[in-house]
């Protein structure tokens, strides 16, 4: 489409291209046409700031909110993934905290081996590493219970339920221990592959990472699903072939911890 | 029914009431853990209105509490007043809810465009200023307006290019928004600075054709000089150069709210409130010099309009078990 000079809609659109497809759009004739030179700078190199900032500035949002993900890749593969990923999925909301919503899932669409049988180690991790990062970012500005009491020990098993702010993962490799180990300045080797099981939970508007054994993670996704606490540990024990008093004997460490982990509120219902 | 006219000169009238807040700063998130620990001795504070418009955690708690302590400013940064594109019902109205949450002095945003065809490219992306977009601007502040029941307080933006098509100078555009929506204006010393030198003009000569009577607050930050062009970076103490324009300001205005941004290496909250302390030696009418911050050239390539202060840390706040 040629842009006509005097209609601000279609100069909005070539501009916006101009910074979204990085140049391959524009024409220097349309640039020198619409873009005014200046005593120091050419038209395009003047054009060019928007450009450079457009993908720096969106480039900086991501790694902040993939941090361990930015370390693992490296910060130059990090950014050419980026850079095709706001490519494919540019901002369409008016803040930056769902920047990097879709990129585990772009990763996993755009990954080297989709058409292989046989799946790459590292490419597993990263995707796996970027589902940890997003899941556990979307922790932030979740709505939460703070400024309400959480359970307390004294509180009955009955009246118990998750909080708001918890959720429940599975991961295909032990995520957490890398992001822990790249949150202390260290430089960890890719892990082998291995299930994890893990809580998030923010209390006092502090976001805590829970590594769960299977039956744990079995026993709160029933718990989260409406269950009673005897449901729920009669359900994982039975799927993770425990007897039902092994599972009742354990239940007493688990509720301490997580009672004052902020795990659970009450249902005023049954209090 | 109230004409036009009557509507627009109510909404001036509100303009020109707001009262001066003194001296302010932006609320960042790096500084939050000492705001609530300290209540630190500054007049008001900004806040960036997308950090909390859609908040449903830390943000907007530790908002509540700053609103219940200090004035407030909403300052946006998506509202895209510029663009072709439809105005955005569902963001007016999550900033309406946030700013019957926390009653702010005033909301204000930017005059620029951020994105059309659903993108939003979180930049301040500059207009042609012709008279197309003066009206089509016109129309959507009333818009706005109507729909905040306030006037709109716009900001001059930095813009590093201009249109060879534009036919009207930026104070005069701002001075027409006034004239024709009763909104109010946020001079930004700092962008002045830098979109006059991007652009060859004097900045002298464009702070002298604003309209001083409707502009309610000032901006001031550091910026990024490159040699051929200055990049707005927040990211440093204002540069002399700035605060002689800042004086100027100053006694033109009579004096009017005045904040510090501070976006990219921010610093601790002391050296912020430092920084804005030094507003007090260009707020008199004595032309003596005062010793600010020399200039200081840089080459390598800077990023405008900073936004990686508004992703929280979430590593650093993170415990892992």
């Amino acid at each position: 489409m040629e842009p006509n000079d005097n209609q601000l809609g279609d100069i909005q659109v070539w501009m916006q291209q101009a910074l979204v497809l990085s140049g391959q759009a524009t024409s220097p004739d349309d640039t020198l046409r619409h873009i005014a030179a200046s005593k120091t700078l050419s038209a395009p190199a003047r054009l060019a700031i928007y450009q450079n900032g457009y993908y720096a500035r969106l480039l900086q949002c991501l790694e902040g909110q993939f941090k361990a993900l930015c370390h693992a890749l490296g910060k130059e593969l990090f950014d050419d993934f980026g850079r095709d990923y706001l490519r494919q999925y540019p901002s369409v909301s008016p803040t930056l905290a769902l920047l990097g919503a879709n990129f585990p899932d772009f990763l996993q669409q755009t990954r080297p081996d989709l058409n292989e049988t046989e799946k790459e180690q590292w490419v597993e991790f990263m995707i796996a590493l970027a589902r940890f990062e997003w899941d556990l970012y979307s922790m932030f500005d979740a709505p939460g219970h703070e400024g309400k009491p959480y359970a307390a020990l004294s509180d009955s098993d009955e009246s118990l339920r998750v909080q708001p702010c918890f959720s429940l993962h599975q991961y295909g490799f032990p995520v957490s221990a890398y992001y822990r180990a790249v949150a202390n300045g260290a430089d960890p080797d890719v892990p082998a592959p291995g299930t994890q099981f893990v809580a998030m939970v923010r209390k006092n508007f502090r976001t805590a990472v829970y590594e769960l054994l299977p039956p744990q993670y079995t026993f709160l996704q029933e718990l989260a699903s409406g269950c009673t606490v005897q449901e729920a540990l009669a359900v994982a024990a039975r799927v993770h072939n425990k007897p039902e008093a092994a599972a009742q004997a354990a239940w007493t460490t688990w509720r301490k911890t997580w009672i004052e982990s902020g795990f659970f509120i009450i249902n005023t219902q049954s209090a | 029914m109230i004409s036009m006219a009557n509507h627009i000169a109510q909404l001036q009238a509100q303009v020109r009431a707001l009262p001066n807040l003194g001296l302010g700063l932006g609320l960042r998130h790096v500084h939050f853990d000492y705001i609530q620990s300290h209540w630190p001795a500054v007049d008001w504070f900004e806040v960036i209105s997308e950090n909390f418009m859609f908040s449903a955690g830390r943000p907007r708690y530790v908002l509540r509490q700053v609103a219940e302590r200090y004035p407030v400013v909403m300052h946006g940064v998506s509202l895209s007043i510029g663009s072709t594109a439809p105005v955005d019902l569902t963001y007016l109205k999550a900033l309406r809810d946030l700013a019957a949450e926390v009653n702010p002095r005033w909301v204000s945003d930017h005059l620029c465009w951020t994105g059309v065809l659903g993108t939003n490219t979180h930049d301040l992306l500059p207009l042609p200023l012709t008279e197309e977009a003066f009206w089509h601007v016109v129309s959507r502040i009333r818009v706005v307006q109507d729909y905040l029941e306030r006037p709109l307080i716009l900001e001059n933006p930095s813009t590093y290019l201009s249109f060879t098509h534009s036919t009207i100078p930026e104070p005069e555009f701002l001075s027409g928004l006034v004239r024709e929506t009763g909104c109010g204006l946020l001079l930004d010393v700092n962008n002045t600075y830098v979109t006059c030198f991007n652009a060859d003009l004097d900045p002298i000569a464009y702070l002298e054709a604003l309209p001083w009577e409707s502009i309610v607050q000032m901006h001031l930050a550091g910026h990024q000089h490159c040699g051929t062009h200055i990049i707005d970076t927040h990211d440093r103490p204002v540069v002399a150069e700035v605060w002689e324009l800042f004086r100027l300001a100053w006694n033109k205005t009579g004096g009017v709210s005045t904040l510090l941004e501070w976006d990219g290496n921010i610093p601790s909250f002391e050296a912020c409130l430092l920084e804005l302390h030094k507003a007090r030696d260009f707020m008199g009418e004595s032309m003596g010099q005062k010793e600010a911050t020399p200039p200081v050239r840089f080459t390598e390539e800077a990023v405008g309009t900073p936004i990686n202060f508004m992703v929280p840390q979430i590593m650093e706040d993170t415990v892992t078990n």
